[in-house]
């Protein structure tokens, strides 16, 4: 019986009771209705062994026998997605509509009757399960994650960040130490002053010796020099502990993502996954050298002095903790207030920077089309809009802050008057209350310090859990364990392989083509068709959904990925040059290889001859703050670092396209030359590139429509023929 | 959504069917040259006396809710433009009309309940026509998106998208709610 929602099925059940569970193969869900567009309705769509039912809004809507449906096709909408039957005899039937919550369910509902639909058997485990909803509250998760920011228990993150720091206990234990100590001190200031104050300056009666005065001030001078020295050997110490502990953090983050599969890593853009290694560790780390102590030592602080004046006069304290509430209810109130205004100033600061940005990349059209008055008005228009932001911001605050200290002064009169009846009467000296007026005033510190608190620890365990998403991140491509490292031949077999990057698209429908070591396939069809995902799929930048790649009869899902790229060379359209040297740029995958090598290789690609003509030669730096490279010449540089990697297997991807016809023909020359001996795959819309291919692979709507040679696929007058003749057309029009 | 952009080259392949000529010629489709029909669920096109499936797509989304309209064939080929829904009336008007706020789904907000972040996610409970609503925004700054002065559309983390046709007319509660975003 197969696996299905059973709180679906339950429903279901409920409209219509003479349904089998036993006869249920797929099952799904939808939840808006077809004609009336912005109404929802309760859609359940299922596939009987004999038939395809939808239920809408408790009653039947549709239903299909099984042996007259070609396939169910998932129809994207903008903001919906469609779900549709397509029959035996070509006609389409609308069966249900849902918004994209559910798209992914529908998606793989899609596939899994499309497998039932073909081979008449349920065995869905090749299709991956994986929920892309939260298991414990039903939602789906945030793309590209599979943490649930609802369900994460701020327990388990914070225990998890804890345990990153087992190392760094004996730094820790000290610093706390030094905590305690440098608390100790700060309160002992104070009560110096009263000594300096009762025996020193309003006791005239008593002599006072000189030695004692200076005694008090050298104290004063040491518990200051104190607090510096241990603030110091603190800060040493949660310093060093806390890099540490950022710089693991951040290679764990790095190791992960580099072992993640292309398909986990372009779901994230290289910006994202830049600030998770950079800015989101170092707010972990920000908070924890420098926050968390603060924070620490802030309430040990405010507790220690509460203590303190508790113990001395309690009536005094409260009255100076008089004000504390309604400062910390001031500062509530106006937080929010205070947060729009720096947020809004943030983002429109991040605009200007954004044209800014935007100008300057853009210079030369904006000066070639004579837009300069346009652009310098954009400009300062959004600078206007920052300053009267930043305007109303510091208003605000010129206005709120002497407010709040005015209001945390008022402790002050309070105390003054006070401590003035009391000193009056004689109860109370003016060293002691020099003294509590000191405490008074360090309580406000702490307490301004404890409510920006809640903020940064949010910002800390966001940027935690984000850290640990990547490091929680399934492996997609794993490596087997016992993978088999033999050397390869170059034949490959592709059997039966339907793949597609999204639930609800398939990109490639069940494709067999058997490549011989040595052969020159040439893969051709429209852009989009599928030509670069089944490149991708031979390299296994990803793994296949069904069916199987095997090289040399092995799955290559049985190979070690590092054993498996290094008998491949990849050329791309669009090849990516690190920043260095030509010469490290040529060795990348051989970085042992001798000059005489790279100098091969760099002629068989046609590149020697513009290297020596550079300034430095093959030392020429390239790459992003580098020597400026043209298109053609960065094309060939990386044809020759496929060569010089000497694979069995090559792949070029639109290698040769942004070449001019003269080079294109050295270098298709050359690549004919070395293919001999490699199983080479190209993809190219230039038809003339692939004149030298052994075979023809015709790729039409996901799938091989023709296979064969330049010949005969010309005699065919198929797909082939369509394109070559339109492409002779344009060679005509062009000339 | 799938690319409807052409490329040099499949104008180039599409050349046996139609030349660049015809392909750089707007089609106009009026009640004069083409009529909609639904078939099992489907909006269908009849121009030229042909028959095809019609997928509606709106050019200028953001803007231009009922103008501009491209009609695809299955192919994805564009078939015609309907310059104004306007231009049609009664039945195929309202076909035209029905099948594009059909595919173009998002509903209006007419009050936002509340909005609590957590984690850089924020979770929103709004009011909307068809009763309350749940959502959640990732990046909340980004996914709010000004499509006009005072109209907002905010994608959620599923791709869903919501309305706010005009953000001056929230009530005072809500605008305080999503004034934070703007």
């Amino acid at each position: 019986m197969v696996k299905l929602n059973s709180r679906l099925w339950k429903e279901l059940q409920a409209i219509d009771g003479s349904l089998k569970r036993e006869d249920a193969v797929v099952l799904t869900y939808a939840n808006l209705d077809l004609k009336e567009p912005s109404k929802r309705v309760k859609s359940y769509v299922v596939l009987m062994t004999d038939v395809l039912r939808v239920y809408t809004d408790g009653c039947l809507a549709v239903e299909e026998h099984v042996e007259e449906i070609a396939q169910l096709k998932t129809v994207l909408g903008v903001g919906c997605v469609f779900l549709s039957c397509e029959r035996k005899n070509g006609e389409a039937i609308l069966l249900a509509r849902a918004d994209n919550h559910y798209q992914t369910a529908i998606g793989q509902a899609v596939k899994r009757a499309n497998h039932y639909l073909k081979f008449g058997d349920c065995d869905f485990s090749r299709f991956s399960s994986v929920g892309r909803t939260c298991p414990k509250c039903g939602k789906a998760f945030p793309r590209g994650s599979h943490t649930c920011p609802r369900c994460v228990s701020k327990k388990k993150t914070l225990r998890r960040l804890f345990s990153l720091a087992k190392g760094e206990w004996k730094y820790v234990a000290i610093a706390a130490v030094l905590f305690f100590a440098t608390t100790g001190v700060s309160l002992l200031n104070p009560y110096i002053n009263r000594v300096l104050v009762d025996d020193y300056i309003t006791n005239t009666t008593a002599n006072p010796f000189l030695i004692g005065f200076l005694g008090v001030i050298l104290a004063m001078l040491g518990t200051q020099l104190l607090r510096r020295g241990l603030t110091v050997l603190r800060g040493y110490f949660l310093t060093t502990s806390g890099n540490r502990l950022t710089v693991r953090l951040r290679n764990m983050v790095f190791e992960k993502i580099q072992q993640l599969s292309i398909a986990k890593i372009s779901r994230r853009t290289s910006g994202e996954l830049m600030k998770r290694v950079n800015s989101d560790t170092s707010i972990i780390k920000q908070f924890l050298i420098r926050q968390l102590p603060n924070i620490l030592e802030q309430s040990l602080l405010l507790a220690a002095i509460g203590l303190l004046m508790l113990f001395f006069d309690w009536r005094l304290a409260l009255l100076i903790l008089l004000p504390t509430p309604f400062v910390a209810f001031a500062f509530r109130v106006f937080w929010r207030f205070m947060n729009n205004m720096f947020h809004q100033r943030w983002e429109l600061n991040s605009r200007s920077n954004a044209i800014l940005h935007d100008i300057f990349s853009g210079i030369r059209v904006v000066k070639s089309y004579g837009m300069e008055k346009r652009e310098e008005a954009r400009f300062l228009e959004m600078s206007a809009k920052e300053r009267d932001a930043q305007l109303r911001l510091e208003r605000f605050w010129a206005f709120f802050m002497p407010c709040l200290q005015f209001l945390m002064g008022i402790g002050e009169f309070v105390l003054l008057y006070y401590v003035g009846d009391k000193m009056l009467d004689g109860v109370m000296t003016a060293g002691e209350m020099a003294q509590f007026s000191s405490y008074a005033s360090m309580v406000y510190a702490p307490l301004h310090a404890l409510m920006s608190f809640p903020r940064q620890f949010m910002q800390m365990m966001t940027s935690v859990t984000r850290v640990y998403e990547i490091i929680d991140e399934t492996v997609d491509v794993p490596d087997k364990a016992d993978g088999i490292r033999q050397e390869i031949v170059g034949r490959i077999d592709i059997e039966n392989v339907s793949f597609g990057y999204e639930d609800s698209d398939e990109v490639l429908r069940d494709i067999t083509l058997h490549i011989e070591p040595g052969e020159f396939i040439g893969l051709v069809g429209k852009s989009g068709v599928g030509k670069s995902t089944l490149i991708n799929l031979i390299m296994r930048m990803y793994d296949v959904e069904e069916g199987v790649i095997r090289i040399d009869g092995v799955d290559i899902r049985d190979i070690p990925q590092e054993t498996l790229r290094a008998r491949m060379g990849v050329v791309l359209q669009e090849n990516f040059l690190f920043t260095g040297s030509v010469w490290q740029n040529l060795t990348y995958a051989k970085p042992d290889a001798t000059p005489e090598e790279v100098i091969q290789a760099a002629k068989h690609a046609g590149a020697h001859e513009f290297i020596i003509r550079l300034p430095d030669g093959y030392n020429t730096y390239v790459g992003e703050k580098g020597y400026t490279l043209s298109g053609g010449e960065r094309q060939r540089i990386s044809i020759a670092r496929a060569l010089l990697h000497n694979p069995k297997i090559l792949i070029l991807d639109e290698a040769t396209a942004s070449l001019d016809t003269e080079t294109e023909k050295l270098i298709q020359d050359a690549l004919q030359a070395l293919s001999a001996g490699r199983t080479t795959i190209a993809i190219a819309h230039r038809l003339s590139t692939l004149r030298n291919a052994t075979r023809l692979v015709v790729m039409d709507k996901g799938g091989i429509a023709e296979i064969g040679t330049h010949e005969e696929l010309m005699q065919k007058q198929g797909i082939y023929y369509g394109l070559v003749m339109a492409q002779r057309d344009m060679t005509k029009m062009d000339a | 959504m799938k690319e409807l952009h052409i490329t040099d080259e499949e104008k180039a392949e599409s050349k046996k069917n139609r030349t660049l000529a015809e392909l750089s010629v707007t089609v106009w489709l009026t009640p004069e040259n083409a009529s909609f029909y639904q078939k099992n669920g489907f909006l269908y096109v009849r121009h030229q006396e042909q028959d095809s499936r019609a997928f509606l797509c709106r050019q200028f989304p953001l803007e231009m809710l009922w103008e501009f309209i491209s009609v695809l064939d299955e192919n994805q080929q564009e078939i015609g433009i309907v310059r104004r829904t306007d231009l049609f009336a009664g039945e195929q008007r309202e076909l035209l009309e029905t099948e594009l706020k059909r595919r173009y789904f998002a509903p209006v907000i007419e009050e936002i309940i509340q909005v609590k972040e957590r984690y850089g996610f924020s979770y929103w409970k709004v009011r909307t026509a068809e009763g309350t609503l749940n959502f959640t925004l990732h990046d909340t700054f980004r996914s709010i998106f000004r499509a006009q002065e005072n109209r907002l559309i905010l994608s959620d983390v599923d791709g869903n998208r919501f309305e706010i046709p005009d953000v001056e007319k929230l009530d005072r509660k809500s605008y305080k709610k999503i004034e934070l975003y703007l």
